[in-house]
């Protein structure tokens, strides 16, 4: 009862509020949409607790039926979807981006939410396509409507880019879904995987394939992340936050759920590609990350560099890499969402974040903000001690020894790659940190840029007078409080802890992936 | 079965045909009793439509199927009877019934967007004749078993059509009939040239299935059933609009009173694929049979691929959104062909379940429609530029809402899930059967489908400011009753998609 009720509630809360909240004033679209998502989350947490299990028949001419359950792999997952739904809507209480009703609004956060949630519980395979495929509208919306409202075209053409992509690589899926069903004969995720390891090779490989390349669009893994920086850039600040924190996750959990899980031969076959596309992306992440003059950009950037670790781990197909994986999407989801609240933020009140300008240092003017963005960016370097420090470490460690022995050299050449590229993830965030949380920008190739930075460092400008010119900064205030500063806190307090206590996380997984890669080996 | 008898009837059996003759019969009589009486007609078609499919929900809902006869000849052996209405044909009868009777309630309404304005200037009682005697077609074609009534019914299914376009005595609807009374001539030959070959490579006008094993086991007719088939395929292919047979279906679209256009779209095209599944069904048998249906799996798939391309591909263009919903309908042929071409039962059970949802969103996309009518701006009058759309969902949130569903049910994502569980069960037979490469091609055909019909959901979610002064949104009972039904019913199978599939299985 707990399951369906965590599922349907923000599902058919959302689309309530879509379909009939239009003469909701903002502070009581926000309130109930805040309390649905808190009770989402109490829902989560029983889940979790009692690990209840949902099958009923649902479309018998095909097999599926409605199976719902969660097991080691799927409960951080349901957490901190739940999680980051209360936080979206706890931060909309203070900021509804223009574009459309705050209802409507905050019931796309909500179906976004329930789909995640309907993703991560699903037992039976087609149910999980149908779920994969619940957010993609409300995600548009978001950022069609609701994304940055300075650039009306360049959001029709982020959401556009988004829908199209996603739906390329969720339609493949399906392909490999469907052609694993009618060779398997069962659609239950848990009797699938004794009959997918039965198929022949071939077989498997052409539905790894399929829906490897599928999921693969959602991770995103290089060279199918392009739908990703636009979408990010242009989406308002909770539009980013679920983005990275929900539906990116949505792609690693397929991809440990599906291919991996159940067609092991076919999915081995592919797991050096898969590997090298996930440490070109995490070089090109770094490397891009080095020159993106825009904030939001750039840390959409190093969500396809993370990605990369965590597609790099669960490539190894070892218990170590798969456990990296899980932990670096799960820290991954953590720290971007920490960074787009903190950016977000910035730019609703700035206009921009465009690194070439020179922006007042916000350790003085914003010193609680500052911290955050201080204490996501060393966790987004992989300094020990914080979140994001034990997904890549160990999706590395992983790599050197992989579960099928002559691909060693493969993965060994790319762990000493991605070793590297770890490296480079330090020297963006030090550049940002520098630029943004010291406020030193001193070496400005950009001409214009020089300008900007000339009117915006001059000293006197106190801000009274120019206030209203978009993109200097100065006089804003740009702090956080209220229920950004929770946001913060919470998102902050995560990262610490994922840091410091990993085997919480660790031990909860531990029998589910053993038992994965075990049944599946 | 009697000898003395020459000829067994059944008469419920034949009922889901019978009453809407009956109903034409009686419209036709008291129009000449008591003339200008358009309500009452209207009454007695939708009285006769409903108890027609009254009288084919329990043929449809049968568990175990033995498909109920009628009409047969005395002897008894295996297709001697020209009636055969299984689950699945009376579960399409029963779609073409309430398609129709839908189209009645859309005609029904006085308002109309003007320049699309068709009742005023004619009488009540030939529309309504018109519309039932096209419905007892296409309740017929549905369970003709032999050649001669199949296409006798098939014809019956459109002429009717025809008229319904050029009652509107406009430059553009004589245009737009004439185009069809074309086609429908056109493919009118093709489909006797087909049941000719037919009969010459049977050697009977049966359509079932022993017959065609005997032909297909021997060499010599084998070629004939295959161009018989493909003839047929092609015939059946100018009503179910396929390209490359679908040059009618922008024109006469976009030129027809809406209603009309609405009928074209939902009931026109249960009723062609109900036929193209009666000549489909005994090649089910021959899977696996050597050598194997190749050709005309073949032209199906290429038939269904080249429908849904060109169909999306020229509706991402559409700016008056009636041609787009005309270019749409092509490119959802092709999705209800796509299954076909496994040949299989689950193939035909699938593109039954995929027009059948096709077809209830579309009767809710024309009811929308009909509601919105310019009233400044771009050509005075009509509401058909994607323009006049703007904000639809957020002014009318009534008729806006529902379009919302339907489109995102034509583009298979949720909230329209019906739509995309339609896509799912659509493509399973093929990698069933193997043909996985066609499943992948039409993978283009979902991607370029989302953009057209986002690119209107875009427009309908946008700034109302400035368009809504333009814009008159009316609804009547009529309009309205359809987008209620229509959306509920697109909701309920959501939750539940098995009160459809179970229908058809």
């Amino acid at each position: 009862m707990a399951l369906i009720t965590l599922v349907l509630l923000p599902l058919l809360g959302g689309l309530a509020l879509v379909a009939g909240g239009r003469g909701l004033a903002a502070p009581v679209a926000t309130r109930v949409g805040a309390a649905l998502a808190g009770v989402t989350f109490l829902l989560a947490v029983v889940v979790a607790v009692t690990r209840p299990v949902v099958d009923r028949s649902w479309l018998p001419e095909l097999g599926v039926r409605a199976h719902l359950g969660v097991d080691g792999i799927a409960i951080p997952l349901i957490l901190l979807t739940a999680l980051v739904g209360v936080l979206v809507t706890i931060h909309a209480m203070g900021e509804v981006p223009a574009g459309g009703s705050p209802a409507t609004f905050v019931g796309s956060l909500l179906l976004v939410v329930g789909g995640a949630l309907a993703t991560f519980t699903a037992r039976d395979i087609v149910l999980f396509f149908l779920a994969f495929e619940l957010v993609l509208i409300p995600m548009w919306v978001l950022i069609r409507r609701f994304g940055d409202p300075h650039h009306p075209g360049a959001r029709a053409e982020a959401g556009h880019r988004f829908v199209l992509y996603t739906a390329v690589g969720s339609t493949l899926m399906l392909v490999g879904i469907l052609l694993l069903v009618s060779s398997a004969g069962s659609t239950d995720l848990g009797r699938l995987v004794e009959a997918g390891a039965a198929l022949p090779h071939g077989r498997q490989l052409t539905i790894a394939l399929l829906l490897v390349t599928g999921l693969a669009v959602k991770v995103p893994v290089f060279p199918l992340h392009t739908w990703l920086p636009s979408a990010h850039t242009i989406a308002p600040t909770a539009g980013s936050v679920l983005l990275a924190a929900i539906l990116l996750k949505m792609g690693t959990y397929g991809l440990v759920r599906l291919p991996l899980a159940l067609v092991p031969s076919g999915f081995a076959a592919l797991a050096p590609w898969l590997a090298i596309a996930g440490v070109v992306g995490i070089v090109w992440g770094s490397l891009v990350c080095l020159v993106e003059r825009d904030l939001k950009r750039l840390i959409a950037y190093s969500s396809v560099a993370h990605m990369g670790f965590v597609v790099l781990g669960l490539s190894t197909g070892t218990v170590a890499g798969l456990q990296a994986a899980l932990y670096g999407n799960l820290a991954h989801g953590v720290i971007s969402a920490l960074l787009f609240v903190v950016v977000g933020g910035l730019k609703r009140r700035w206009g921009s974040v465009d690194l070439r300008r020179s922006w007042p240092a916000l350790r003085e003017i914003a010193p609680r903000r500052g911290f955050a963005l201080i204490l996501g960016l060393a966790a987004a370097l992989g300094l020990p001690g914080l979140a994001g420090f034990w997904g890549e470490f160990l999706a590395v460690l992983a790599a050197w020894r992989p579960a099928d022995v002559t691909q060693i050299p493969v993965f060994r050449t790319v762990a000493v790659i991605a070793a590297i590229g770890g490296a480079l993830a330090a020297a963006y965030a030090l550049r940002v940190a520098r630029l943004l949380w010291v406020g030193d920008a001193v070496e400005l190739a950009d001409p214009a840029g020089v300008a900007d930075a000339v009117e915006a460092v001059d000293p006197s400008g106190d801000g009274d007078g120019d206030s209203g010119q978009r993109g200097t900064g100065e006089g804003l205030d740009v702090e956080a409080r209220g229920v950004e500063w929770m946001a913060l806190s919470a998102l902050g307090l995560a990262t610490v802890l994922l840091g410091v206590l990993p085997w919480l996380v660790l031990g909860v997984m531990d029998p589910a992936v053993t038992a994965l890669l075990g049944g599946a080996r | 079965m009697t000898p003395s008898a020459p000829v067994t009837l059944d008469w419920l059996v034949l009922a889901p045909a019978l009453v809407p003759v009956a109903g034409l019969l009686l419209v036709l009589v008291l129009d000449a009793v008591l003339p200008g009486r358009r309500g009452l007609h209207l009454a007695v078609g939708v009285v006769a439509l409903v108890v027609a499919a009254a009288t084919a929900v329990p043929r449809a809902l049968a568990p175990d199927s033995s498909p109920a006869l009628s009409l047969c000849l005395p002897g008894g052996t295996e297709g001697a009877c020209f009636w055969r209405a299984g689950p699945l044909q009376s579960t399409l009868q029963v779609g073409v019934l309430a398609a129709t009777l839908a189209v009645l309630l859309l005609q029904s309404d006085r308002w109309h967007p003007a320049g699309t304005d068709a009742g005023a200037t004619h009488d009540g009682a030939v529309d309504v004749a018109l519309l039932l005697g096209s419905a007892t077609g296409g309740v017929a074609v549905a369970a003709a078993s032999d050649v001669a009534t199949w296409l006798i019914a098939l014809e019956l299914a459109t002429l009717p059509v025809v008229a319904l376009v050029a009652l509107r005595r406009t430059r553009e609807s004589a245009h737009g009939a004439l185009t069809l009374m074309m086609t429908s001539l056109l493919s009118f030959a093709i489909l006797v040239v087909g049941a000719g070959l037919w009969v010459l490579a049977t050697g009977g006008s049966t359509l079932t299935g022993a017959a065609v094993r005997v032909a297909w086991a021997d060499a010599a007719t084998r070629p004939v059933l295959v161009l018989a088939v493909l003839a047929l395929i092609a015939g059946v292919g100018f009503k179910l609009s396929a390209v490359p047979f679908h040059a009618w279906t922008p024109p006469t679209f976009t030129s027809a009173p809406l209603p009309v256009t609405a009928l074209l779209a939902a009931a026109s095209k249960v009723a062609a694929l109900a036929a193209l599944l009666i000549v489909l069904a005994p090649l089910a048998g021959l899977v696996g049979a050597q050598p194997a249906p190749h050709a005309i799996a073949f032209v199906l798939g290429a038939l269904a691929l080249a429908s849904m391309l060109v169909g999306t591909v020229l509706a991402l263009r559409a700016v008056d959104v009636v041609r787009l919903l005309a270019w749409s309908t092509i490119a959802q042929a092709g999705w209800v062909l796509l299954p076909l071409s496994a040949l299989t039962a689950a193939g035909h059970r699938a593109a039954a379940g995929y027009v059948l949802t096709y077809a209830a969103a579309s009767l809710v996309a024309f009811a929308a429609v009909s509601a919105v009518r310019r009233t400044t701006g771009g050509e005075p009058g009509s509401g058909r530029e994607l323009s006049a759309y703007t904000g639809l969902a957020r002014t009318h949130p009534h008729v806006g809402g529902p379009l919302v569903l339907a489109l995102l049910t034509f583009a298979g994502l949720p909230p329209g899930i019906l739509g995309l569980v339609a896509k799912v069960v659509a493509l399973r037979p093929l990698l069933g059967a193997g043909l996985w490469p066609l499943a992948v091609a039409a993978v283009v055909g979902v991607v370029l489908g989302i953009a057209v019909y986002l690119r209107w959901v875009a427009v309908l979610l946008g700034d109302p400011a400035g368009a809504e002064a333009e814009r008159d949104v009316h609804l009547d009972r009529g309009a309205l009753s359809v987008l209620a039904l229509g959306s509920a019913l697109l909701v309920v199978a959501t939750v539940v998609p098995h009160v459809l599939y179970g229908l058809l299985s």
